[in-house]
């Protein structure tokens, strides 16, 4: 380094001062300045989470489309003996985005098993994930407020029906900022099949400054965009041309000009990723029987076993919050209207091993503690069927579930209907589901917030609860 | 001009009380209502603008610092915190200051020189009143209010539907600001344009009908299958009634959507009343294509469409890996079916569609309660005010004559507080969208409303306000680079503006001072938006990548960012890393963050390596073989000024060992050019 560099800074002051963002003029400003907008009440964006936290990363597991409850976590004896006989009133009425006319049931043709020390059912759809039985929080309550596919993935990402909020990556971003100092913070690894009906705003910090952003990763083996230098430059040759950036910069900074040089920072910062991160992404240095765990090297396995290793590889260094997305656009994904059997087998067999794999991995590196998995899609699917042999979209009642992070692995929270239709039993709004997240990063709903236009905007925008039975 | 509005314009204030609105602006009303608490009552934003008096000074010096109102105000404030206004800056530092203020692009050393050495006591005046006369200004000006407009050319949510024809309502608006339209005006076109064209020529009705464009540059969810009415009409209305509030009248009407607001004196029943003034409103697409182009549109939807039943057909009868690769085959072609055919997307007024409006509890259209008929917030009312008939004529200009009516006491003292802000980065009220109880409270209340009184009186025309602002000692303070002791202590922040406060360059002036300095900037003006090359993966990450169709016109793609196409799903990497917004709230002040992802985007980006090549050969051919004059050169052209000694040594001695687009890269990457002060 140039002699004309800062002193290197304690991580904290460096992390302050670069990584998140704002010198700590413009940081002090900021919080003074929203602790006057906000009355003083909103002091959390500088403080430590309020309690101690259980996990330190979150892995989303996304499986667009929304996947079936009723194939894959919540059997429903009653639903295969009402098999093609229209839906008895008794149930009450459900609004579809394309069934109509009076709809008839569908039985499923999946067979459910216990599993586990817990006895946890799982459905032979999913014969890997079933061997963590122990490990996973089945909520089978789950409801939202959105039965068409962008509205609902908006919500489960932000808490929100449109999109221009946050997502829950940002905002953890945001009360917690990132351990990472050669990694971006908030991943997110989209399907290389193509993206999601809600596009990119979902994954979005919205109105959060632009520090909370998530980075996208791109398919292949250069995740990160901006990761290499043009082409024809080595590596010397960009250390000098920083060199005189320092120089020039510092021949004119004032003393204490602390803006400037959180500014110059960030250039050693991303040199820094630059040198550093690629040899995170190369999952190649795994060994064999690692790779083979997750599916790496089976065709059909291939791309969602590499994105969970490196989703393990990304958690280990200390990255805050990974998403990744099992589906791409139209019948790429879990949106099974035509033949629910069809399309959940194909993708049931790209991600059940290596879900399986990257749980039984965390678990095994005494990762999972610290590490919060969740499993779930933006709705579940209609005990009614379309067309015969598929399923609509069902936002009343669905299944997610939670594995590590502090939660109680082997259990199931809540129950749909007779059918599945309808949760009944404890029924956990998403906005439930984010409160829990966000408790288990030790972050609380209400402090969490950032005032815009007006509001004291927050993931869960009205008041959630926490899940106590799973954690 | 548009009669309409010269007939209203002319009338005296009763008339257009009485016979355009029912309502009367009587500000408070003190005790007389009790739906409205007294401190409600009282709250300052909704009090008619006072005519605060100047503040006189004993000193001479004071005086002397203070001979134009704006800085008898400032003056005040600080003397009063025991602080003392910085001294006047270079003629260096204010020529960029301004140039990026009013124009968003840096000043070429020949103007720069100009006025450096312009003898004429006046010269910072002329400099003034030449740059709000060009059309940069007019585009800068646009920038902001698009951001306010949330405008974007794209639908959002899943099928992100291009607007082909938006273009317009963003020239619309870049016109108006050329034209210095009084804003009472611009304001009226954009609620109620399509209100006013009776009697207008013909171009004059396009322009009015462009103007109501406004209305539909929200995002918009469309989805397949069974449609729900109420709540996709309710979603409409929603996007066209939370604007005008957080866009004119500084107040987050959307936060009384499900509830009467908490903070705000804003009941749930005032939020639909102001929706009701949509309730006749309908969007309109005007067809903007040939019926040759219809045709060859629907020959190529078919087509398209009689593949994919092909595909579909054979569906059935295939297993495994052939169905898979069917499958898709079909996705493909459902991604392939062409957008839409070119329409503009204007708003009219159609009573025989009258669609009534209903409080709806918890804002689900589901759960409609009674039905409410227009009305303007009743904090602004007499107790009892009545609402509008259901079949009122032109809604919307009613609606829109009540924002623009003068004696409003929010209207003016949004949009001096905004002009103000884009000058010292922070406004009087630094949430510039809400002026309610959970924003904040005015740093300089009379100034506030002396400059919203010289707003109005000066017939809402914005020009003669920046140039009051930029006349004033208060702008032409230096940025102090350290900080008084006292001032640092009493006021960190600069709020009360004891220096003048520097600012990151935004993501847009960014963009545009890369092109302008490497030599590659197109100055074309206005036409429809350029789709710029960027990286395939992020294309591939759009849900219909067919969209994204560059422009053929290479040359293009080195336009201001202004006229560069606005896809809510897809935001340029550059601008979005720098915090331009992404256009789906308004959006009243950026952030100016400070982050590793921006010094990537700066270091290895496609854009930054492209201009630091071109700015290294304009280097070149402009400055000759000497490594001194190119960093002299360089200099005078990113930063505005010669380089110091110790620079130019430095730098030279770089430029001799290492190639000329890294050292054009580095002049990307310090800090004298990232920033403005």
């Amino acid at each position: 380094m140039s002699a004309h560099s800062k002193p290197t800074r304690s991580r904290r002051e460096f992390l302050t001062d670069a990584f998140c963002g704002f010198g700590s003029i413009a940081f002090g400003a900021m919080l003074a300045e929203e602790r006057a907008r906000a009355g003083d009440t909103n002091p959390l964006a500088a403080r430590p989470p309020q309690f101690p936290a259980k996990a330190k990363s979150v892995i989303v597991l996304f499986m667009a489309g929304g996947p079936s409850h009723l194939e894959t976590f919540d059997p429903k004896p009653l639903l295969n003996q009402l098999d093609g006989q229209p839906m008895p009133k008794s149930f009450g009425a459900a609004k579809r985005q394309f069934i109509k006319g009076e709809p008839r049931l569908l039985g499923t043709r999946r067979s459910f098993k216990q599993y586990g020390k817990s006895g946890l059912w799982v459905s032979d759809l999913l014969p890997h994930t079933a061997t963590c039985a122990d490990e996973l929080a089945v909520i089978r309550s789950c409801q939202s407020d959105a039965f068409v596919h962008s509205a609902a993935q908006y919500q489960f990402f932000t808490g929100r029906i449109i999109p221009g909020f946050p997502s829950m990556g940002s905002w953890t971003m945001y009360g917690l900022g990132s351990e990472s100092e050669s990694l971006p913070g908030y991943v997110v690894m989209p399907d290389p099949g193509g993206t999601i009906e809600a596009g990119q705003p979902v994954y979005s910090n919205a109105f959060l400054p632009s520090i909370y952003q998530p980075n996208v990763f791109r398919a292949g083996k250069k995740p990160v965009l901006n990761l290499d230098m043009p082409p024809g430059l080595s590596e010397a040759q960009r250390r000098r041309t920083l060199k005189l950036v320092h120089d020039l910069d510092n021949a004119r900074m004032g003393p204490d000009d602390e803006e400037f040089t959180a500014r110059l920072n960030t250039y050693d910062l991303a040199f820094k990723m630059q040198t550093e991160a690629p040899a995170v992404f190369d999952i190649s240095q795994e060994p064999p029987s690692i790779r083979e765990l997750y599916g790496v090297g089976n065709p059909v396995t291939d791309d969602f076993g590499r994105r969970c290793l490196l989703a393990r590889r990304l958690v280990e260094k200390g990255v805050r919050f990974v998403v990744l997305v099992s589906g791409g656009p139209a019948i790429s994904q879990w949106d099974a209207h035509e033949d629910i059997e069809e399309n959940h087998l194909r993708m049931a067999a790209q991600t059940d091993k290596p879900v399986a794999g990257l749980v039984k991995d965390l678990k095994q590196r005494g990762l999972l503690d610290s590490t919060l998995v969740v499993w779930g899609g933006e709705f579940g699917r209609t005990p009614e069927g379309q067309g015969g042999k598929g399923r609509d979209h069902n936002n009343t009642g669905f299944t997610m579930w939670m594995a590590g992070g502090g939660t109680k692995g082997g259990t199931v929270t809540g129950a749909t209907d007779e059918i599945g239709l309808n949760a009944i039993e404890k029924p956990h709004h998403l906005r439930d589901i984010h409160t829990t997240i966000l408790n288990q990063l030790g972050l609380e709903q209400n402090a969490l917030s950032y005032l815009h236009q007006g509001r004291l905007e927050r993931l869960t925008e009205i008041q959630g609860e926490v899940i106590r039975s799973i954690v | 001009m548009y009669k309409e509005e010269v007939a209203i314009r002319r009338q005296p204030a009763q008339y257009l009380l009485k016979s355009v609105l029912p309502f009367v602006i009587l500000g408070v009303l003190a005790g007389s209502d009790p739906s409205y608490t007294p401190a409600e009552r009282r709250y300052w934003a909704f009090q008619p603008r006072s005519s605060p008096a100047i503040p006189q000074f004993a000193s001479a010096a004071d005086r002397a610092w203070a001979s134009q109102a704006i800085d008898s105000f400032i003056l005040a404030s600080l003397n009063k915190a025991g602080l003392k206004p910085a001294p006047p800056a270079s003629r260096r530092t204010l020529i960029r200051r301004v140039y990026y203020d009013l124009t968003g692009l840096p000043p070429t050393p020949v103007a720069l020189e100009q006025f450096v050495h312009d003898p004429s006591p006046d010269a910072w005046t002329k400099l003034v009143d030449r740059l709000l006369n060009t059309p940069e200004y007019a585009e800068r000006s646009a920038q902001h209010w698009l951001d306010v407009v949330r405008y974007a050319e794209s639908d959002g949510y899943e099928y992100d539907t291009h607007r082909s024809d938006l273009w317009r309502y963003r020239d619309y608006v870049i016109r108006s600001f050329a034209q210095d339209k009084p804003y009472d005006q611009f304001l009226r076109e954009q609620i109620a344009g399509d209100e006013m064209t009776t009697g207008s020529t013909a171009p004059e009705q396009d322009e009015l009908l462009v103007a109501s464009s406004f209305h539909r540059l929200g995002p918009l969810r469309k989805n397949a299958g069974n449609q729900d009415a109420a709540y996709n009409r309710n979603e409409v209305l929603v996007e066209m009634t939370n604007v005008i509030g957080s866009g004119f009248l500084g107040v987050t009407l959307g936060c009384a959507r499900c509830h009467d607001h908490k903070f705000d004196p804003i009941r749930q029943k005032d939020y639909y009343r102001m929706q009701a003034f949509f309730a006749t409103t309908q969007q309109k697409d005007i067809p903007m294509y040939k019926p040759e182009e219809e045709a060859q549109w629907k020959k190529k939807k078919s087509a398209a469409e009689a593949e994919m039943a092909k595909l579909q057909k054979s569906l059935p009868q295939m297993v495994g890996p052939e169905r898979a690769a069917i499958e898709k085959q079909l996705q493909q072609k459902e991604l392939e079916l062409p957008e839409p055919l070119p329409a503009l997307n204007v708003v009219s007024d159609e009573p025989g569609q009258f669609i009534p409006v209903h409080v709806l509890a918890r804002g689900n259209s589901d759960a409609p309660l009674e039905k409410v008929r227009p009305r303007v917030l009743g904090i602004m009312l007499p107790e009892g005010a009545p609402e509008l008939a259901d079949d009122t004529p032109k809604p919307r200009l009613a609606l829109a004559n009540w924002i623009a009516d003068p004696n409003n006491p929010l209207t003016a003292r949004v949009m001096v507080n905004r002009i103000w802000q884009h000058h010292f980065s922070r406004g009087i009220v630094d949430t510039p969208n809400d002026f309610g109880r959970m924003g904040s409270r005015p740093s300089h209340p009379e100034l506030l409303d002396w400059l919203a009184n010289q707003f109005v009186s000066g017939g809402f025309r914005l020009k003669p306000i920046h140039r009051m602002i930029l006349l004033s000692r208060t702008y032409q303070q230096d940025y102090l680079p350290v900080a008084p002791a006292v001032a640092k202590d009493k006021d960190p922040e600069d709020k009360l503006l004891w220096r003048y406060p520097r600012r990151r360059l935004d993501a847009e002036e960014l963009r545009d001072s890369m092109l302008s300095i490497s030599g590659k900037y197109n100055p074309k003006n206005g036409g429809p938006s350029v789709i710029v090359p960027i990286e395939p993966e992020l294309v591939h990450l759009l849900y219909k990548p067919a969209q994204w169709a560059v422009n053929s016109d290479a040359s293009q793609f080195y336009r201001r960012s202004i006229y560069l196409f606005e896809k809510r799903n897809l935001r340029l990497p550059f601008l979005e890393v720098f915090d331009s917004p992404d256009r789906l709230l308004s959006c009243a002040r950026r952030e100016a963050s400070t982050h590793a992802p921006q010094a990537l985007e700066l270091m290895n980006g496609s854009f930054t390596h492209e201009m630091s090549q071109a700015f290294a050969q304009r280097l070149r051919s402009d400055a000759g073989p000497s490594a001194a004059r190119q960093v002299d050169r360089a200099y005078r052209l990113a930063l505005g000024r010669p380089p110091t000694p110790v620079e130019r040594r430095t730098a030279v001695q770089f430029l001799k060992e290492n190639p000329p687009s890294e050292f054009a890269l580095a002049m990307f990457l310090i800090n004298d050019f990232l920033y403005v002060n």
